[in-house]
């Protein structure tokens, strides 16, 4: 391939490009996001193509494997271009009657189309389905048009503009001065303001500077970060680029953890392609700024999405956070000024720039601007990955896109902010979803996982849960976080094994209190939020366990006991049958008991029966 | 020359070495921060965090450990107020948990203001402040033993857990543990909750003080090598 030597090389490839595309009659988009590749569509699309191929179609129709489309629950999902016919839970058996029927004579297969599980109407097209409909996916949406490891697609989708028209004449306290005006704050947990952070990094003196994009995440159940850059690896490199021309930075590193082999890849080919079409080097697009970026696996420690601890581990030292009163915009990678941000927050840059702050602010609150992504899971019908503009509240997020929670059981509360969140009650739903509102609520934006709870969760249960992974992922650096958390996680164990006592809640609250206020790094200051939740909005439930040895929502195996209601069973064996550790037996009436020292509190039984005689209490 | 910064700690005016630490200046001039896993010649860690204290800043107040923080110029730090102390008395209430008979564990325990231990004992022999791993990589330049590990599997190990060729046999990483400084043949049996505060200042032999000593409040309750 040819270099792009200046803006107008970039501009007549797009134009080349657009011509060639006119040229195809239908594009099949197939997810292969890693939501999706679980539901097995690799084989969806291999059958596709080996179906085109089969018919010769391969030339007149292109299939194009993209990153998420976010609707996970429904993977894999199909969308046929032009008229965005929406297919879900597409098997590679349907392979050969799509192309047959809707590819070639433009038949629609009712089977494929989405039911609305409300009117329970089929529908034809994203855009009538209530999921996609509530939300406003400005970074998402452009998921389906690219091929990740294509940069032509990137480049036809509009790509690199942001870049060119930089590099063209806007100078760096421009970029910088646009930023913060746009509002953006980072996307990484904190929200601190973009534009400060690279201002204050700009302001430093000496020409050696970095910019880093964190793709650490590693909070349970998020996921936005991993698909955006599996999706759309040439947005967050155009956000990194434009940054690093703000601050004056000629090297950039892209921190992924290795768990996420598919946005390593993506990243990888993303980076080689750049540098094949010029995009990544020296001179850019014939401009003076020279920048290239470095892929570097992180190896799986949690703490390694904080800063100081990533920079460490980027050095090849022990991933630990240091302290941070010089700001790592001063003292950063390499003792050198470092803006580091999260994927979602580079990935918002491009289109600041090229369509200005003010469009980007009109979207969000007062004080946080713009759309954000969350990764919606738990409990709820529809799990994916949700954009929507800030201020949305939580029930909109929960009930109108996730469509409540499964199985006929109501919703009891939305974790946010991952581990070093908090849980809001059912009650605070109408919330609006931004920075502040959620920090003083008890909870945390953090990155954007949201993990639903229906009333089946024990919210002291919940909190264990946590601490247990914080626990594990603490560094063991500081003592408040290490041997602190470590105690929290032994009381609230206590609790739920019914040796808890009054004193210790209030132990809890005090010592809660200390490790978020003198804890080295954000990960242990925020390392009590589920604690301080749950006893802020469900200290009934900690009272039921402390105080009556009862846990509400059946779920403390040491609190529970599985009993068999005699007028209800009749006596036919499934449970005995089931239980696996024997502990079920037949009395004399053939009413069926449940040996409570044999009783391993597994469930099964539970699910077993069908004339719902056994109960939890 | 070297340049100098004025700061006040708790009320009283300091000069410190420019790029000196808050704790450094606050102990040069006799203000008893109480600290553990700080070593004047080695480089800060903020591991332990007892010795976090309050920055003033136009009315805002941040706590902090003083053994990180650079020395500013018009600096207002406040390191014994009631929040610190409560703070401090719950972090070596930890400490102490983990390590019930180490005298120089209690003898922080005490001078912080526990009495009693709301969490049952554990024996551990290791509190990780890292002083013997930063001396050995920065002082003895050996680097023989490091972390390994963790969260609650944190250790203090030999390199690859068998390097022991790589000791220059300095011997003072027991010099330097706190741990090793006469183990407390008193009242702190597993099961006692309640501190004795008898000890003699241990952790103070091992450290540098200035002579001046202002007697401060922390003293109280147990026997200050310096009242």
């Amino acid at each position: 391939m040819r270099k792009l030597k200046k803006s107008s090389d970039l501009e007549s490839l797009r134009k080349r490009l657009l011509a060639a595309r006119r040229r195809i009659r239908s594009t099949i988009v197939i997810c292969g996001g890693t939501g999706c590749q679980a539901s097995k569509s690799p084989e969806v699309i291999a059958a596709i193509r080996a179906e085109l191929a089969k018919q010769g179609m391969e030339r007149q129709v292109h299939v194009r494997a993209t990153g998420c489309h976010g609707f996970c629950e429904q993977g894999p999902l199909l969308v046929i271009e032009p008229g965005n016919l929406f297919y879900c839970q597409v098997k590679a058996g349907d392979a050969k009657e799509i192309v047959a029927r809707t590819v070639k004579k433009g038949d629609v297969i009712e089977r494929l189309l989405y039911t609305d599980p409300v009117s329970g109407r089929k529908v034809r097209t994203e855009a009538e389905i209530p999921f996609y409909q509530a939300q406003d996916r400005r970074l998402l949406g452009r998921n389906r048009s690219v091929d990740p490891c294509a940069i032509e697609d990137y480049i036809a989708a509009g790509g690199y503009s942001a870049l060119a028209k930089t590099l063209a004449g806007i100078k760096p306290e421009k970029v910088i001065a646009e930023i913060k005006a746009s509002g953006l704050r980072g996307r990484g947990g904190a929200g601190f303001p973009t534009g400060r952070k690279w201002a204050e990094c700009a302001e430093e003196p000496g020409d050696e500077k970095y910019v880093v994009c964190n793709a650490d995440e590693g909070d349970p159940g998020a996921y936005m970060d991993r698909c955006l850059l599996e999706a759309n690896p040439h947005l967050i490199l155009e956000g990194m680029m434009i940054g690093a021309w703000a601050i004056g930075a000629s090297a950039g590193y892209i921190y992924v953890r290795k768990e996420y082999p598919l946005a390593v890849r993506h990243a990888r080919i993303a980076v080689e392609q750049a540098r094949e079409f010029g995009l990544l080097g020296g001179n850019i697009l014939g401009s003076p700024f020279s920048f290239d970026v470095e892929i570097a696996r992180g190896g799986g420690a949690f703490v390694c999405g904080e800063s100081t601890a990533l920079m460490a581990s980027l050095e090849g030292k022990v991933g630990e956070p240091r302290a941070k009163d010089i700001h790592t915009v001063k003292d950063g990678l390499w003792h050198k000024p470092t803006a580091l941000n999260n994927v979602e927050t580079w990935a918002n840059v491009p289109a600041i720039i090229l369509d200005g702050a003010r469009r980007f602010a009109a979207k969000g609150t007062k004080d946080s601007k713009g759309t954000k992504i969350f990764a919606l899971t738990g409990q709820v019908k529809n799990t994916g990955l949700v954009e929507v503009a800030m201020g949305t509240s939580l029930k909109d997020i929960v009930f109108n896109i996730g469509g409540g929670a499964k199985n006929g059981r109501a919703v009891k509360a939305v974790q946010t902010g991952g581990p070093s969140g908090g849980c809001l009650p059912v009650d605070r739903f109408d919330l609006p979803v931004d920075f502040d509102t959620l920090s003083e609520a008890g909870a945390m934006m953090g990155s954007g996982g949201m993990v639903v709870m229906d009333e089946g969760t024990c919210m002291v249960d919940v909190a264990k849960y946590f601490l247990g992974f914080l626990q594990d992922e603490s560094c063991g650096k500081c003592v408040p976080c290490r041997v602190g958390v470590d105690r929290l996680l032994e009381i609230v164990t206590d609790i739920t094994e019914g040796r808890g006592r009054r004193e210790q809640i209030d132990l809890l609250k005090d010592l809660a209190d200390t490790i978020s206020v003198a804890s080295l790094c954000a990960l242990g200051k925020t390392a009590p939020n589920p604690v301080l939740s749950t006893l802020r909005y469900f200290p009934e439930e900690y009272i039921a366990h402390v105080d009556h040895k009862k846990c509400p929502a059946g779920v403390c195996k040491a609190l529970i006991r599985y009993s068999i209601e005699t007028d209800k069973c009749n006596g036919c064996g499934s449970c005995l049958r089931a239980c696996p550790h024997g502990a079920i037996y037949s009395g004399k009436k053939k009413v069926h008991v449940i040996d409570d020292k044999e009783c391993q509190k597994c469930g099964i039984c539970v699910a077993e029966c069908k004339f719902a005689a056994i109960t939890v209490n | 020359m070297q340049q100098h910064v004025t700061l006040k700690i708790d009320g009283v005016r300091v000069q410190a070495v420019k790029g000196s630490s808050v704790l450094d200046a606050a102990l040069s001039a006799g203000i008893c921060i109480p600290h553990l896993c700080y070593v004047p010649v080695l480089r800060d860690s903020g591991a332990c965090r007892l010795c976090i204290v309050e920055v003033v800043n136009d009315g805002r107040t941040k706590i902090t450990a003083s053994c990180t923080l650079n020395a500013e110029e018009g600096m207002a730090i406040l390191s014994n107020t009631e929040r610190i102390r409560k703070l401090r008395k719950n972090i070596a209430e930890l400490l102490v948990a983990q390590a019930p008979n180490s005298r120089a564990v209690q003898d922080i325990a005490v001078r912080c203001g526990v009495k009693e231990v709301r969490y049952p004992f554990r024996n551990d022999n290791c509190i990780q402040c890292g002083r013997c791993v930063r001396y050995c990589s920065e002082y003895s330049k050996a680097d023989a033993i490091g972390f390994v590990g963790r969260g609650k599997d944190r250790h203090v190990e030999f390199a690859f857990g068998f390097r022991r060729d790589l000791c220059k046999k300095c011997g003072f990483c027991t010099e330097y543990c706190p741990m090793s400084v006469t183990p407390c043949g008193g009242s702190m049996k597993a099961g006692e909750g309640r501190l004795c505060g008898n000890c003699d200042s241990q952790i103070a032999s091992l450290e540098h003080f200035s002579g001046i000593c202002f007697r401060c409040e922390l003293g109280k309750g147990f026997k200050c090598t310096r009242q």
